[in-house]
């Protein structure tokens, strides 16, 4: 303990002892310049650390640059407010916000924010956003805005409080999206998927109508014959019995009118071709569908034939189709809670005919089903009407191709149509 | 001498209706329940007008009158069906039938088009 305490102290004074002796001027000089060295070294070394502070300062400055840039750049509506004052006055509007409210850099700065609302503006939802953010609260929403024109504008706002170190609130940032094309494509996608509802609650009508029709039709034939045979076996005998038979051939006319009259008003409206592209088809019906689709947990994929040539077809009526197919599919899947995939295919079968296919992982269809499959009111499920399949395949012959299904080898059912490129004559 | 009439409709109760219909007439009428069938019963020269009714489980009307047709049969045929009159008459005519009724048929209107034929056949 003793021996490395001495050490240390005799380490200590060598330098001294030196500094205070000089043995002669070659060593003076040497010490002096070491001396001077050292305080050069010494103030480079605080002007190195000046000029890292400096670096830091400057780099600091760049991101802040950066930052601000970035705010100026980004196509959201950006603004600050000052929480101090009662008015919500704005302190700070990137380029955007002008953009999207349409208002000039003097109008909006120092302006009470919702001032810039409008007159038009929905006062309870502004009420909602101060209560909200004076709350220190988060505002979130979806609104219908002004802009300085007057023009309407759908906007996502998000404002949220920004505190100092002590926790105080000092100002509100706020940003804004402009939400109108999307809101505007929705609403697109909306009445489309609306138009194909209806048109398939029509034609499953019409079809319902036309089957009914051809039922009844039967027994009225017999009825109407059995009649008339009676008549002319009784003629010129019994006319109490004549006049009753009468009455039955009356009241038969009168039932096949009021089947006539309900088919005229439901009547199929004849295919209005024009060139199609089935790839396209069966992407619009998809994105039709396609929250449905993803409520359910389920997935639609694609294999698509980009080569796939140009068809002639009614769009809303193949619609109708591939929107039938897809939602059987989706249904026979619900019952499997592990199978996920839905697969649509377009292939060309040969050079004048296209093929498409809907390939599910659902229950499959029973082989004693098979064959009802396409036949008028057949349904397996409780709610069904039993008319989507076969009014898919009388629009698919209509346009001279075929529709058909199949069980997978290993799960599911694939249903399959052909539509030829060129629909040939009835005859 | 009374002219034969075949009828090929699916449904048992309007093939019963019709045959106790015509025979009040004085046909001689013989009842199918399938186009199959009435080939399999009736050679394509025996005479007689048939009365078709057009959707059938295998067969339908249509196929059976193309059959007809390529056979070399010179048969007469009415169709009669439920399906609507403007497309299906034109389509009956195209394929040389004689003519197309929509169900229910009147009595007085089918035996008047069968008449027709005869006269047609009295005619060749």
């Amino acid at each position: 303990m003793k021996k490395k305490i001495n050490i240390k102290i005799r380490k200590a004074k060598e330098p001294l002892s030196k500094k205070r002796t000089p043995l002669n001027l070659k060593d003076r000089v040497l010490q002096q310049s070491n001396e001077l060295k050292e305080g050069a070294d010494r103030e480079k070394q605080g002007a190195d650390r000046e000029k890292q502070g400096a670096d830091r300062e400057k780099q600091a400055e760049e991101q802040i640059l950066i930052r601000n840039k970035a705010m100026e750049a980004t196509t959201d509506a950006i603004f600050i407010i000052d929480a101090k004052t009662p008015n919500f006055i704005i302190t700070y509007a990137n380029l955007s916000f002008q953009n999207i409210t349409g208002y000039t850099k003097k109008e909006i700065l120092g302006q009470n924010y919702f001032l810039l609302y409008g007159p038009s503006a929905d006062l309870r939802i502004i009420d909602e956003i101060k209560k909200t953010i004076c709350r220190g609260e988060s505002f979130y929403g979806e609104m219908l805005k002004f802009r300085k024109n007057g023009e309407k504008y759908w906007c996502l706002l998000r404002i949220a409080p920004v505190r100092d170190s002590k926790g105080v609130i000092t100002h509100y940032v706020g940003i804004k999206s402009d939400t109108t094309l999307m809101k505007q494509r929705n609403l697109k996608i909306e009445e489309q998927r609306e138009e194909l509802l209806h048109v398939t609650r029509v034609g499953k009508l019409a079809e319902f109508v036309s089957s009914l029709a051809h039922e009844i039709s039967q027994p009225l034939t017999a009825i109407l014959s059995y009649a008339q045979a009676a008549q002319r076996m009784l003629k010129d005998r019994e006319p109490q019995l004549q006049e009753i038979l009468q009455y039955i051939i009356n009241d038969d006319q009168r039932a096949a009118e009021v089947i006539k009259r309900m088919r005229y008003l439901l009547k199929k409206t004849k295919p209005a071709l024009e060139p199609l592209d089935f790839n396209v088809i069966i992407q619009d019906t998809v994105s039709l569908i396609l929250p449905q689709v993803t409520a359910k947990g389920k997935i639609v994929k694609f294999e698509l034939d980009e080569n796939l040539p140009l068809i002639q077809g009614d769009r809303i009526q193949l619609q109708q189709v591939v929107l039938n197919l897809i939602s059987n599919s989706l249904e026979a899947m619900e019952e499997n809670k592990d199978s996920h995939e839905l697969i649509i295919r377009t292939s060309c079968k040969d050079a004048d005919t296209i093929l498409v296919q809907v390939k599910d992982s659902g229950s499959g269809i029973l082989p004693e089903n098979m064959k009802k499959l396409f036949t008028h009111f057949f349904t397996s499920k409780p709610d069904g009407l039993g008319m989507g399949l076969s009014i898919s395949r009388s629009i698919v012959e209509a346009h001279g191709g075929y529709l058909n299904a199949e069980n997978n080898p290993d799960r599911g059912a694939i249903f399959y149509f052909t539509i030829p490129l060129n629909k040939k004559d009835d005859l | 001498m009374p002219s034969n009439i075949y009828i090929v409709d699916d449904d048992e109760s309007v093939c019963r209706a019709l045959k106790t219909l015509l025979m009040t007439y004085g046909f001689e009428v013989r009842t199918f329940n399938s186009a199959q069938n009435f080939f399999d019963a009736v050679p394509n020269d025996e005479p007689g007008c048939l009365l078709l009714d057009i959707h059938m489980p295998g067969l339908d009307g249509w196929e059976t009158q193309k059959l007809i047709l390529a056979s070399g049969s010179k048969r007469s045929v009415i169709f009669i069906s439920a399906e609507k009159q403007d497309s299906a008459l034109d389509r009956a005519l195209k394929l040389g039938a004689i003519g197309f009724l929509q169900k229910p048929v009147n009595g007085q209107t089918l035996v008047d088009l069968i008449n027709v034929t005869s006269k047609i056949k009295d005619r060749d």
